[in-house]
């Protein structure tokens, strides 16, 4: 709500306030101009030219070549290997003998490699792509993202609904709640690392052991497998509060005669729940989803402390590609990139909320 | 009906145990492997409290702590850290509550494109502008410790821009017309009047800004690549490495985060009431 002061009698001093006010917004102005749309700007820019860092040729304007670079992908059909008669080889098992990807994939102007191969209708095709590592750091990114954020919102629900009930101590749980959130990303990262030791001495082994689970010691962070799953058991750790906190005080202005009236109709506590407090509530499950969304797709230190550049989120691949590769042009292309589908996401969002805002009324 | 409800109780409490036993427990190991010496680090299975490995009595050692303390790089990280996120906190304060103050209670053309300028400015993801900061930095040779505090403005001051003008609108117009009637100009009705009333406001949003700036990781690891002395804290225990390249030396990685972790702790248990609702702003509609 927009909400108006200075609406009796001051047009007197309208123009100096107009001016006041401008004057007061000038040093954060200058500052957004200077750190937000200047350097954006030239991240544009660059994302358009092959500039290096720390190299003596001349940057070169080259259009739209980093995204092409970035983005190219292709199927390419393998071939079965043959033998000197032109017959199929087969293994012992009766399978088909394919040739390996890698002397399919063109070389020339630039090299293909492998992202997925599979077999279909009895052929077998190669995903190939220019950059895998980035087209793979954009899907990796987002199944964390959406595992992390829907992990977070049940157990955040769970949270929210069990502080909301009547005990003594709340004050001690929402302490304990503030916890994770208040510890850096870097050290609850270091912190959970830790536990996950592939070393028999790790909490998590230990646990394994106690439990009867594993006579032999489970390498967590080294096991493809297990990586993923353990990042989103770290960030849900450390941002589920967050959310939590966000739905508690969505709950508390629920108003209670709602549930004494429900309870009185008869109406069972899982109906009251969808009944009640989920379209309720619902406002503050968006808004929080929203931001948690946003700040998960540009997910960096979790990924960066853990694995460095053996697993890429979108930013911490655009980092590497920066200061490791000091490749200038490049790296903004993959920032211009995520930039714009974030904005496209919130574009989206921001409409979903607006349309909810305004169906509400 | 009465066993009924006393059952119900039983797993409430019994529920909010193991919440909290989740929250805090990975900070309880941490504590826990803080105190162990590295033959107690590597004891199988391990113990919840620090043991001698031969005897199994609890033995405390605090050799970690002194070798933290005596590793520079981390006693600098934490005075660099110490400067950047005060500054960033003053400098936040200082310039959002004049553009607060602009947004929140004064009338004029543009205001709420300004308005949802700042917001799109809280969306804006950081690694979108990091090579651009970077090479702002690399080749005007802005000094590393200025450009993170004046780059650590990106994610403070909209925040501040934003909870401080809704804190100022709430405040009674009268107040203001009165001022004014009294002659004062826009400028001192907003330092005489407005900001001593906004002091909750100020804490609040201040102690969030201290503490995004104390842990921020992506713009240091990047602008201090330039020059290693300034690195913070976060950096410093990200690339803490002990005798051998292949051992992490984790006793000292979690005294070090300990130490880190507590100040802050302490801080957020004093204004606890103050953090949640400053957090949880955006979420209820007033």
């Amino acid at each position: 709500m927009a909400n108006f002061v200075w609406d009796v009698g001051m047009n007197s001093t309208n123009k100096s306030e107009v001016r006041t006010a401008w004057t007061l917004l000038l040093p954060a102005i200058v500052i957004f101009a200077l750190i937000a749309f200047y350097p954006l700007v030239s991240v544009f820019y660059y994302s358009l030219t092959d500039k290096k860092f720390a190299s003596d040729k001349p940057t070169e304007f080259i259009g739209l070549d980093n995204y092409s670079m970035m983005l190219s992908m292709e199927f390419y059909e393998i071939p079965p290997q043959k033998d000197d008669a032109g017959k199929v080889k087969l293994d012992e098992n009766g399978d088909t003998l394919y040739e390996d990807p890698i002397d399919i994939l063109p070389m020339d102007p630039v090299a293909y490699w492998e992202m997925y191969t599979f077999n279909i209708f009895g052929k077998r095709y190669t995903l190939a792509a220019t950059d895998p590592e980035f087209l793979i750091s954009i899907k990796d990114t987002v199944i964390f993202s959406v595992l992390a954020v829907a992990l977070e919102l049940i157990i955040g629900m769970a949270f929210a609904l069990t502080l909301n009930s009547h005990f003594k101590g709340r004050g001690v749980m929402r302490m304990a709640l503030l916890v994770p959130w208040a510890i850096p990303t870097v050290v609850s990262t270091k912190m959970w690392a830790w536990m996950f030791s592939s070393q028999g001495y790790g909490l998590f082994n230990t646990v394994a052991y106690y439990l009867g689970l594993s006579d032999h010691q489970i390498a967590f962070l080294v096991t493809p497998d297990w990586q993923l799953p353990i990042m989103v058991v770290i960030d849900v750790w450390k941002t589920m509060p967050f959310m939590a906190l966000m739905l508690l005080a969505g709950l508390q202005t629920i108003p209670s005669d709602y549930y004494e009236a429900a309870s009185i109709d008869g109406a069972s506590k899982v109906r009251q729940f969808f009944n009640i407090t989920l379209p309720l509530l619902k406002p503050a499950i968006v808004v929080a989803l929203v931001f948690r969304m946003l700040d998960s797709l540009r997910v960096f230190d979790l990924f960066q402390v853990l694995f460095g550049s053996k697993f890429f989120s979108m930013s911490s691949y655009t980092y590497y590609k920066l200061i490791e590769g000091k490749e200038m042009g490049y790296s903004s292309a993959c920032s211009v990139v995520i930039f714009i589908a974030i904005l496209i996401f919130s574009l989206f969002f921001i409409r979903v909320l607006g349309r909810e805002q305004i169906n509400g009324k | 009906m009465e066993s009924k409800r006393k059952w119900t109780k039983v797993f409430l409490y019994f529920l909010l145990a193991l919440i909290l036993l989740y929250l805090i427990f990975p900070f309880i190991w941490a504590i826990s492997s803080s105190l162990k010496s590295d033959n107690q680090l590597i004891m199988t299975p391990a113990t919840l409290l620090p043991r001698d490995p031969t005897t199994g009595e609890v033995s405390f050692y605090w050799g970690n702590f002194i070798t933290v303390f005596n590793n520079n790089v981390f006693v600098n990280g934490l005075k660099n850290s110490a400067i950047v996120s005060v500054s960033t906190t003053l400098l936040a304060l200082i310039i959002g509550a004049f553009a607060a103050f602009a947004l929140g209670k004064l009338r004029f053309k543009g205001r709420t494109a300004m308005l949802y300028l700042v917001l799109s400015i809280t969306m804006f993801p950081q690694i979108s502008v990091l090579t651009g900061l970077y090479s702002v930095i690399r080749n005007i040779g802005v000094d590393v410790m200025t450009g993170m505090i004046l780059s650590y403005m990106l994610f403070t001051l909209p925040f501040t821009v934003w909870v401080m003008s809704s804190f100022f609108k709430g405040l009674p117009d009268a107040l203001l017309e009165a001022a004014s009637i009294d002659g004062a100009s826009f400028f001192q009705s907003f330092y005489l009047v407005l900001l001593p009333l906004t002091l909750p406001a100020i804490v609040t949003t201040g102690l969030l800004a201290f503490i995004a700036a104390w842990n921020e990781y992506l713009f240091a690891l990047t602008f201090t690549s330039l020059k290693q002395s300034d690195r913070t804290v976060p950096v410093a225990i990200a690339m803490f490495s002990g005798q051998s390249a292949h051992q992490e030396p984790f006793g000292a990685i979690m005294a070090a985060s300990i130490i880190v972790t507590v100040p802050l702790l302490i801080l957020v248990f004093i204004m606890q009431k103050k953090i949640i609702g400053g957090l949880t702003a955006g979420a209820v509609k007033e």
